[in-house]
């Protein structure tokens, strides 16, 4: 007799010894809090929009906006600002959309791909708010440089002694290196986070995905 | 009428719980995370009774539920592969020496689908369970066609464990 054929008939006669759980015992699970992988991408999710708001609210505070309208470079910052929200908001709205459509009676492909999909909506939020922050710190070195009191005196000094290129060349040089050293420890924390979160969530479905190949 | 549902729902979980201790002795490796695992299918069902109309057979309706809790909840897994590994070479050898009763043949079989992957974990189940294709495939979210082709993919990886 076929193997598998003897593990079905031994697959259903080991009902018998399965656990056999209460009314009340499940009943009372109903009220307990989910531990699913979802629910933690939706934590962390709001975590990171309350996060990147946060960050956007401490850079405009009044004071903020005194320090910017000295240097001349609040009238761009401001045009930013009304960018960044819109955006923002359409990624809110966008976030919860797709988390609404995650749903367990879908079939196990089309869930996985929606959980996918949140998750995407997320990271393109994130880099989409690193690349507003990194333009905001360039625009603002280039304000304090400009206009701003020390960086008035630094710029004089290294014309007077003919030294202007290198002071750019090095300015220009540090802020590449800076960003760049954010960004890859920014981008390595959200690829160990989602890594450890979605790694089982991602090969089973590239494994139902390759199927259609 | 929420009291009316709860008790509606609990008592069809009750009658079929069944499905979900299966489902939670596949995927898991001791009593604890048998129980985690139960309760959380228990909650995503809960979540998802509203929707359920009743046009399914409520049973039907759980094994979709139950597997895609399996599937993609994340949860830590007390035994790493390779333990699990060296656990099933332990049995063969136990086997061997011993005679090649039924008994063993079945333990070496539950051992070998326990070191399957979830999707084809998810197979077996459903082919143990005496679903057809086309039930597997809707389940799962592939075509019929690719069920077929998986499943036998899959019987033949479980014949290469038993028979190296």
């Amino acid at each position: 007799m076929d193997e598998l054929e003897l593990l079905k008939k031994d697959w259903q006669k080991r009902e018998a010894h399965l656990p056999k759980l209460s009314y009340d015992q499940i009943y009372k699970m109903i009220w307990k809090k989910s531990s699913s992988i979802i629910k933690w991408i939706f934590y962390i999710s709001i975590l990171e929009f309350v996060f990147w708001a946060g960050i956007n609210i401490g850079f405009n505070s009044p004071e903020t906006m005194e320090e910017l309208k000295a240097m001349h470079i609040h009238k761009v910052i401001m045009v930013l600002n009304i960018i960044n929200y819109i955006i923002i908001l359409y990624f809110i709205y966008k976030f919860y959309i797709n988390y609404k459509k995650i749903s367990f009676t879908d079939s196990s492909k089309k869930l996985m791909k929606t959980i996918l999909g949140v998750k995407r909506t997320v990271t393109q939020y994130v880099w989409f708010n690193l690349i507003i922050f990194t333009t905001f710190l360039i625009i603002n070195m280039y304000g304090v440089l400009i206009y701003g009191e020390e960086g008035k005196k630094i710029v004089e000094a290294a014309s007077q002694d003919g030294d202007a290129f290198v002071l750019w060349a090095m300015v220009i040089g540090i802020s590449i290196v800076f960003t760049a050293a954010i960004l890859f420890l920014i981008w390595l924390f959200y690829k160990l986070l989602y890594g450890i979160l979605l790694k089982r969530l991602r090969e089973n479905y590239n494994e139902l995905k390759k199927l259609e190949v | 009428m929420n009291k009316e549902l709860e008790h509606r729902f609990v008592t069809e979980l009750e009658d079929n719980q069944n499905i979900v201790h299966k489902v939670c002795s596949l995927y898991t490796n001791d009593k604890d995370s048998h129980n985690d695992l139960f309760q959380e299918i228990t909650i995503q069902l809960w979540k998802a009774y509203p929707k359920f109309r009743g046009d399914a057979k409520f049973s039907t309706w759980m094994y979709r539920v139950a597997l895609n809790t399996a599937i993609t909840l994340y949860r830590k897994s007390k035994k790493s592969v390779k333990t699990q590994d060296y656990d099933s070479v332990v049995h063969k050898i136990k086997a061997n020496d011993y005679d090649d009763t039924e008994e063993r043949q079945l333990k070496l079989m539950y051992d070998a689908i326990k070191q399957l992957g979830d999707i084809d974990k998810a197979l077996v189940f459903l082919y143990l369970e005496d679903k057809d294709y086309s039930e597997i495939a809707e389940t799962l979210g592939i075509s019929e066609v690719n069920a077929r082709v998986k499943l036998s993919r899959v019987k033949t990886k479980l014949k290469t464990i038993l028979n190296p």
